[in-house]
Parts: structure tokens; C-alpha cells; sequence
């Protein structure tokens, strides 16, 4: 079997053409040459950031945007204006939803607690997402109209339908759509 | 030992570092951290140790008269790059492996290549000078090429190749086994059974 060790870590039996390839390839090995370094080249900052280091500044991150997002909750629940003037010097500086037994003004402060519950369940539920039930809502009650105020009300919409025509036609004869056409009709068969 | 090594170690024991020494740690993490503390003499004998190595690879990669100025380049690189390298004893690898970027991205310019054909390859069989060697290995397989090079150019051997170079020892003998048998066949010295 061939012996490979003076290939490896030339021990072993000397192996001459290898022998003869190392001196001949040798002529072209590495040639010390000092290495100029430019004043100008320095190596780059390294930047340690140890674990400890990182979860902490997670945790100050998280700190400081609850904070933030307090303050904005607490800066939305404040009373409106007119309870505030209604209410004495002091509590106009608080305006935090505290209850005291101040002689001087319970009803308003109990004003204001309603009118800052209300205020709370208005910002709960924000009512332009929400789906309305006009019957439900009891806006359907339209005031009865006398017969002059009727027959007004029929001229009127009238003139709007005729005006929506005209429009219509208008319009078609601008697209160059002939006139006669029946739209909204799917072809029949 | 090899001499460049040996060369380093006898500077690092002359001069005191401010790092701690400690027999564990190699060499290389030693002078990249005095490096990184702002000691930018100790980089010269990081060069010392493996400008051997990165001479090798590229000689296996590109023209010998360019490899010269290209050896100087890299290290420059790597010594504004030192602060990226995350482990300090891996030194060598790391400046391997930018060596060989550096050798590819010489040939993606406008450098002309010479392609060593079969027909080159047979043309003299004997007493070859070191250049054509040196071509017939570049035409070998890219795995073998640089193992023999750092072999017979530099004369390290393969325990040494494995630790500069961050291969397996396994690899680089298989390399260096498989390599010489195709050199042999293209030098035209009949290969062993």
C-alpha cells in the first residue's frame, strides 16, 4: 500500500519525486516582505453588546412607550371645558376622576363623574365602526306635513327626477352611446 | 514549528501584552485583541504567521506577479475589517476565506485568464520548471489546488495546512492524496497503484 506520511507531515520513508516537486515548486514560495501600513488605516470600533445589555434596553424601550401610551389615554379622558369652569380652583387642577367630599360643589362633581362616564363609553365604542339600526335608533319619526307642504314636496321631487333624466341623456350623447339603448338589462337567452 | 509561528511566539514573550496571557488561548486571539485594543503593531505578526497561507491561496488562484501586492491588500482589509470578526482565534480562516474572495474578484475585472489545456498538459512529461508546475496545478480541480500549493510552494505540511487554514485534517489529507495522484498523471510520471 502507498505510504503517504512524507506527503502528510514528511515523516516516514522519503518519497523523491515529491521530494524533487518541493524543490522545484519552492523557488516560487513566499518571499518576506514588511508590511506597510498607512497611518490612516485603523481598525473599526467593535461594538460589544452583551445579552444583559440588550434585554435591558428592551425592557426601557417597553417602559417608555407604556409611558407614552398612558399619558395619551390619561390626555383623552379629560373633562370637558364646562364641567372644568364649573368646577372649583382646585379640582380644575386635577383633573383626574377623584371623588371627594368637598362641601362646596357635590352635585357638579357628580356632573362630572356622569359626563366623564359617558365620555368613557363613547371612547369604548367608537360609533362610526358600528353598524346602525335606523329603526332601532328611533331616527325614522319624519314630522307630518300639511297638504300645501305635500304637494310642495311632490313638485320637488319631481323637478329632481326630471333634472336626473336630462342628465342622463346628457350624458349618453356626450359617450357617443346611441340613445335608445335599454340599460341594466342582461341579454335575454 | 513553523518558522513564522516560532518567529511570533518569541516576539509576543519579548514584549508584555496588555491582554492576558493564558496557554489555552492561541496566538492569533491573543494578537487580535491587543490589535482591537489599539496595539496596531502586533498585526504585523499576524502577518508574519499567515502571509505564507494567504501567498498560497492566491498563487493557487491568480498570475504569480500579482499575487505579491494582492498579499499586502488583504491584509490591509483585514486589519480595517478586524473588528468584524467574531471569534479572534479563527484568524486564520477568516483572512483564507478573504483571500479567496479577493481571488475571484480579480477574475470577475477585465483580467485576461490563460486556459491550460490537455494538449499544454502533455507537452513536456519530465524536468518541468516551476512555472508550468505551477500551471498544471491550477488545472487541477479547485479542492486540490490550493492544498498542494500551500504543500510543496510553501512548504507546510498538512497538520499545518488543516490548523491555518480551518479545514479537517481528514479533508486536507484526502486533498493532498487525490492531488498528487493527478498531478502525477498530468506531469506524466506514471502514478503509484
Amino acid at each position: 500500500m502507498y505510504d503517504d506520511n512524507y506527503l502528510w507531515d514528511r515523516s516516514g520513508k522519503v518519497d523523491l519525486e515529491l521530494k524533487q516537486l518541493e524543490e522545484i515548486l519552492g523557488t516560487l514560495r513566499y518571499q518576506p516582505r514588511p508590511l506597510e501600513i498607512p497611518a490612516s488605516i485603523r481598525p473599526g470600533r467593535r461594538w460589544n453588546f452583551s445579552p444583559a445589555l440588550a434585554i435591558a434596553a428592551t425592557i426601557a424601550l417597553v417602559a417608555l412607550a407604556l409611558g407614552i401610551l398612558l399619558g395619551l389615554n390619561r390626555r383623552q379622558i379629560r373633562l370637558p371645558d364646562e364641567v372644568r369652569q364649573s368646577l372649583p380652583a382646585e379640582k380644575q387642577r386635577d383633573t383626574s376622576p377623584k371623588l371627594s367630599a368637598s362641601p362646596e360643589g357635590p352635585k357638579q362633581i357628580v356632573a362630572a363623574k356622569s359626563t366623564l362616564q359617558i365620555k368613557s363609553r363613547h371612547r369604548e365604542i367608537n360609533r362610526n365602526l358600528v353598524a346602525r339600526n335606523p329603526v332601532a335608533a328611533g331616527n325614522t319619526t319624519q314630522p307630518e306635513l300639511n297638504a300645501a307642504e305635500q304637494a310642495e314636496k311632490e313638485q320637488l321631487m319631481l323637478a329632481l327626477r326630471l333634472v336626473s333624466v336630462k342628465l342622463n341623456f346628457a350624458q349618453r350623447k356626450a359617450q357617443g352611446a346611441p340613445l335608445n339603448t335599454i340599460r341594466n338589462q342582461h341579454p335575454m337567452g | 514549528m513553523y518558522e513564522a509561528e516560532a518567529t511570533a511566539d518569541l516576539l509576543l514573550m519579548s514584549k508584555p501584552l496588555s491582554a492576558p496571557m493564558s496557554k489555552e488561548q492561541p496566538v492569533e486571539a491573543i494578537l487580535v485583541r491587543a490589535v482591537l485594543a489599539g496595539e496596531r503593531d502586533r498585526f504585523a505578526r499576524l502577518y508574519e504567521m499567515y502571509s505564507p497561507m494567504v501567498h498560497g491561496i492566491l498563487l493557487a488562484r491568480v498570475p504569480h506577479e500579482e499575487v505579491e501586492d494582492l498579499v499586502q491588500d488583504i491584509f490591509l482589509h483585514a486589519l480595517r475589517k478586524l473588528h468584524t470578526l467574531r471569534d479572534a482565534a479563527a484568524f486564520g480562516p477568516w483572512v483564507a476565506m478573504i483571500a479567496r474572495n479577493r481571488a475571484m474578484d480579480f477574475y470577475r475585472g477585465s483580467h485576461a485568464t490563460v486556459e491550460i489545456t490537455e494538449q499544454m498538459a502533455v507537452e513536456k512529461p519530465v524536468s518541468r520548471s516551476a512555472r508550468e508546475i505551477l500551471d498544471l496545478i491550477r488545472s487541477l480541480p479547485e479542492a486540490y489546488r490550493e492544498t498542494l500549493v500551500l504543500r510543496f510552494v510553501e512548504g507546510m505540511t498538512g497538520p499545518e495546512i488543516a490548523s491555518r487554514t480551518g479545514l479537517t485534517p481528514a479533508s486536507v489529507r484526502v486533498n493532498l492524496h487525490r492531488g498528487v495522484k493527478l498531478l502525477r498523471e498530468r506531469i506524466g510520471v506514471v502514478a503509484r497503484p
